[in-house]
């Protein structure tokens, strides 16, 4: 063969494909395929998986031009990486768009829901230990315990901050457990209760409305509580209330749309693809990968736990019994979380209806998670000096 | 111990009080802010 190219040099680039095949390259050709099957056939998360699937499809093939790093021959991946995720502004348009999409008025009618959130939080920082004890450096770990937040571009914004090798897999590991949210709390939710605790009734409280000045005055309260606490933590909040501020102010509708819609679409499918990109055989075909998988699902457990095990503390004091399912709510992931959590008061009882509360959970579980990476980012620099 | 592990333990040791602090702050502003502007 190498007589052939040297007699003929043009097959070189004729056969460059086949030639830097491995196997490795197939085994991520399947990768990508199943992230593809499992957005397009099961529907989950479809919106990210079905970008990242095929940008991963696109790094995988030999030689491609999609990804090259080579100056002034880089590849619309690479130029994509640089100009939105190692500077990190791809998640924060996210979080505009996320912003825009979020009604806290369940949140601010029930401020108590916020404990619940805050303490299924836990998966953050109790995955994070056990990870530096399976050998990962601090930020390493650090960023591998975000995943529990479940919290997409949090997960990538830490990670573009402080483990940009691992960005590929963390980002995969985090919305892939995402979409299975009703795989995993389940069977948590039920080693953690008994039938007793999942009947509770917590019954339909009609609230006081909230006033416009209430839900315009809140996320400008909470940027400016989280931020002087947690100053590095300004971009990813002060964003995801910026949108939230568009929205509720009523007199910007026009951007509130585009922020939901065009913004929030746009920057999904560039999201996507980008991560995918970075998605090479090399960088994802590692034990370390496996692990980082295993730990994120560990991470999911750990905060489904906290939640769970926090609302049955509560209980202990409370005269008014809380159904001890709504504490694995504080979680990111909305609005599945607070359905499947609803629904599985349901199949437990058909006249336990705990929508209204499991949703609060939800919702306080979005800004939570939030202030939680913000102090992972402050704590990370301070703590690996 | 570990410097990595003390690390990570140390992260939790703060981040979890001061995360419940940090939520305790929002639902005091949050219920004063709610009777404040009360809806009418």
């Amino acid at each position: 063969m190498d007589a052939l190219l040297l007699q003929y040099p043009w097959l070189d680039e004729l056969l460059m494909g086949f030639l830097g095949l491995s196997w490795k390259h197939v085994v991520m050709w399947i990768i990508s395929g199943l992230l593809i099957y499992l957005a397009v056939r099961k529907g989950y998360e479809p919106n990210l998986l079905l970008p990242i699937g095929f940008g991963a499809l696109l790094a995988n093939i030999p030689a491609s031009s999609a990804v090259s790093q080579v100056v002034g021959e880089e590849g619309f991946l690479w130029t994509l990486y640089k100009a939105g995720i190692a500077n990190e502004l791809f998640p924060v348009l996210i979080f505009i768009a996320i912003g825009a999409m979020c009604d806290f008025t369940p949140l601010i009618q029930r401020p108590i829901v916020m404990l619940f959130a805050a303490a299924a939080q836990l998966g953050i920082f109790g995955t994070a230990v056990l990870a530096t004890l399976l050998g990962f450096t601090f930020p390493q770990a650090a960023s591998i315990g975000i995943i529990g937040a479940a919290d997409g571009p949090t997960t990538i914004y830490v990670a573009s901050r402080f483990a940009q090798d691992l960005l590929a897999p963390l980002s995969v590991a985090a919305y892939s457990y995402m979409s299975l949210v009703p795989v995993i709390q389940p069977p948590v939710i039920r080693a953690l209760t008994s039938k007793k605790e999942r009947q509770i009734k917590m019954g339909y409280q009609e609230e006081k409305p909230v006033s416009q000045t209430t839900l315009f005055i809140f996320p400008i309260m909470v940027v400016m509580i989280a931020g002087i606490v947690a100053p590095i933590s300004v971009a990813l909040i002060g964003s995801l209330m910026f949108g939230n501020v568009i929205k509720v102010s009523g007199v910007v509708d026009n951007l509130s749309k585009c922020a939901q819609g065009e913004l929030a679409n746009l920057t999904t499918l560039l999201l996507g693809i980008t991560i995918g990109g970075t998605m090479t055989a090399d960088k994802f075909l590692t034990p370390q990968v496996a692990l980082i998988m295993a730990l994120g699902a560990v991470a999911f457990v750990f905060d489904t736990a906290g939640g769970v095990l926090f609302a049955k503390l509560l209980n202990l004091f409370c005269k008014t019994k809380i159904n001890p399912m709504i504490g694995a709510c504080g979680i990111s992931a909305f609005p599945m979380s607070g359905r499947v959590v609803a629904k599985m008061a349901l199949e437990e009882d058909h006249s336990n209806f705990i929508i209204q509360h499991a949703i609060g959970v939800n919702v306080a579980g979005q800004i939570a998670s939030v202030v939680a990476g913000g102090l992972v980012l402050a704590l990370i620099p301070a703590l690996s000096k | 111990m570990n410097s990595a592990v003390a690390s990570a333990l140390t992260m939790m040791a703060v981040a979890l009080p001061t995360m419940f602090l940090v939520i305790l702050c929002f639902m005091g502003a949050t219920i004063l802010l709610r009777k404040i502007f009360m809806q009418k």
